[in-house]
């Protein structure tokens, strides 16, 4: 049914996807331009990932888990979100040495889980170390905004509220990561656990910060451009 | 520990890693409030210290057009006075008085040319300072030790900053322009040293002479007015301060701090 693949998460992405298709797609920055693809690729994986998961629901012989196509847009998640990292703190300090650090630190955690346990089990140590990775990087680039000397306005700044969403998703998923054995087993409704709720929660707020961001963006790229 | 407390351990934990980055970000917001006010506040005070500077110039230039008024009137123009009567009082017949009277008027003449150089040289400051304040201190000195009066040593430290602040320098050369006249019209020095320094950000102007002194409590309200509490008036208008020392017999030493550029 075709009411399965809108979910209350995919819904949040494709509204997100389309609020970013329209307020980006004219913008000067390649790092913000590429949030449409970003969000694009996110909503495509997570649309195969529903279908995967029914495919392999019907076949009732074989247990499967579509965890191996979020195991590749982990790649797609790391790229992305370092890439307008990289773009936000170069306007503070000359963020390549961080940047290519954690980028190479989660690569390598990725190719020794790969290893470890091939690409259909999920990969908890990149997870886990990429979301700890963001909330640092979130946490750096509001120390870099409070030390410069230059005043903005943070309510309709781009940056800011996309480093908020960042930060808001990962600090609360790297809970989530770290506990999630413990809190998968609170049922709050006979359908889904407590996870379900906070997973659905994060996500939404997320997406509902980033889509004030490129709105921002696009109301600012117009009137200013010093504003990032 | 019962399961049930970890539990509740772990809810509580993700409860507070939930709640957490809000209490970050409006941490944020509240500083950037901060922020804001703080640079609205210096902004602020930057165009007050501006009006300061500016209503210093007004006051020095009204000064000076003052001492120029005073000296034309009763300097200059009494000395002219006296060279005209004394030249009209010349009678043609009597050679020896008439000589007497001609080097007598000479003499005013050449009086006056000097009191005229001295009124010019007040006028010129700006354009002295537009070529930095080193120099201006530089020519302030040749221009006195040309009178031969005077044998004047000048220190100046390397390290003065290259970045200039025009209304800065211009108030330093009027105080130093004061001191000096001070020195000209009530020191009867034969010495005086100057030393231009920079020290924890401040430039230190130091010009001390081997006059005759003089105790403060001796000093008239009318003197004080034109002269010293003008030096530490100028100086305060700037930020900074200035401290004369002086005793009878031991010369007068001031020294003027002022924060720079």
């Amino acid at each position: 049914m075709i009411s399965d693949y809108f979910t209350l998460n995919t819904s949040a992405e494709i509204i997100c996807f389309v609020i970013a298709f329209f307020c980006l797609i004219n913008d000067k920055s390649p790092a913000w331009k590429s949030q449409i693809l970003f969000l694009l690729i996110t909503c495509i994986t997570e649309l195969i990932g529903i279908y995967i998961k029914k495919l392999y629901l019907a076949d009732r012989v074989h247990v499967h888990l579509n965890i191996w196509v979020y195991n590749i847009f982990i790649l797609f998640q790391i790229g992305f979100t370092f890439f307008l990292f990289s773009h936000l703190l170069n306007k503070h300090i000359n963020s390549k040495p961080i940047i290519l650090a954690g980028l190479a630190l989660l690569l390598v955690m990725y190719i020794v889980e790969v290893f470890l346990h091939g690409f259909f089990e999920k990969h908890n140590l990149t997870t886990t170390t990429m979301s700890v990775l963001f909330v640092l990087l979130s946490l750096f680039y509001f120390y870099q905004l409070n030390k410069d000397a230059h005043y903005i306005n943070l309510v309709f700044s781009p940056a800011f509220w996309w480093v908020s969403g960042v930060l808001f998703f990962y600090f609360g998923r790297t809970a989530c990561n770290i506990f999630y054995y413990k809190l998968s087993l609170v049922v709050i409704t006979p359908k889904h656990y407590l996870t379900y709720y906070i997973y659905n929660a994060l996500n939404i707020l997320l997406y509902a910060c980033w889509s004030y961001a490129f709105i921002c963006r696009k109301w600012l790229t117009t009137t200013s451009k010093n504003l990032y | 520990m019962a399961d049930y407390d970890i539990k509740e351990l772990v809810l509580i934990t993700t409860l507070i890693f939930l709640i957490a980055p809000a209490f970050i970000i409006s941490y944020i917001f509240v500083y950037n409030r901060r922020k804001k006010k703080h640079i609205e506040e210096k902004a602020q005070m930057r165009l007050k210290f501006g009006a300061e500077i500016a209503k210093a110039q007004l006051e020095v230039q009204e000064q000076t057009m003052q001492t120029i008024g005073a000296d034309l009137h009763d300097n200059i123009g009494q000395l002219l006075s006296l060279t005209s009567l004394t030249l009209n009082s010349i009678e043609l017949d009597k050679p020896a008085k008439a000589q007497q009277k001609i080097n007598a008027s000479i003499d005013l003449v050449l009086r006056s040319i000097k009191e005229m150089r001295l009124l010019g040289k007040l006028l010129q400051g700006d354009q002295l300072v537009a070529m930095g304040l080193p120099e201006a201190i530089r020519q302030e000195i040749s221009w006195m030790e040309k009178s031969g009066k005077y044998q004047v040593d000048y220190t100046q430290a390397n390290d003065i900053p290259l970045i200039k602040n025009a209304d800065k320098d211009l108030i330093i050369f009027r105080i130093l322009q004061e001191v000096l006249n001070n020195i000209i019209k009530h020191a009867f020095a034969s010495q005086i040293s100057i030393t231009l320094e920079y020290i924890d950000q401040k430039l230190k102007l130091q010009i001390a002479d081997n006059g005759v002194g003089f105790t403060a409590s001796n000093v008239s309200v009318e003197q004080s007015g034109m002269g010293l509490s003008n030096i530490q008036k100028r100086a305060g208008i700037i930020g900074g301060e200035a401290n004369i020392v002086s005793n009878p017999g031991a010369g007068t030493n001031v020294t003027v701090f002022i924060p720079y550029p």
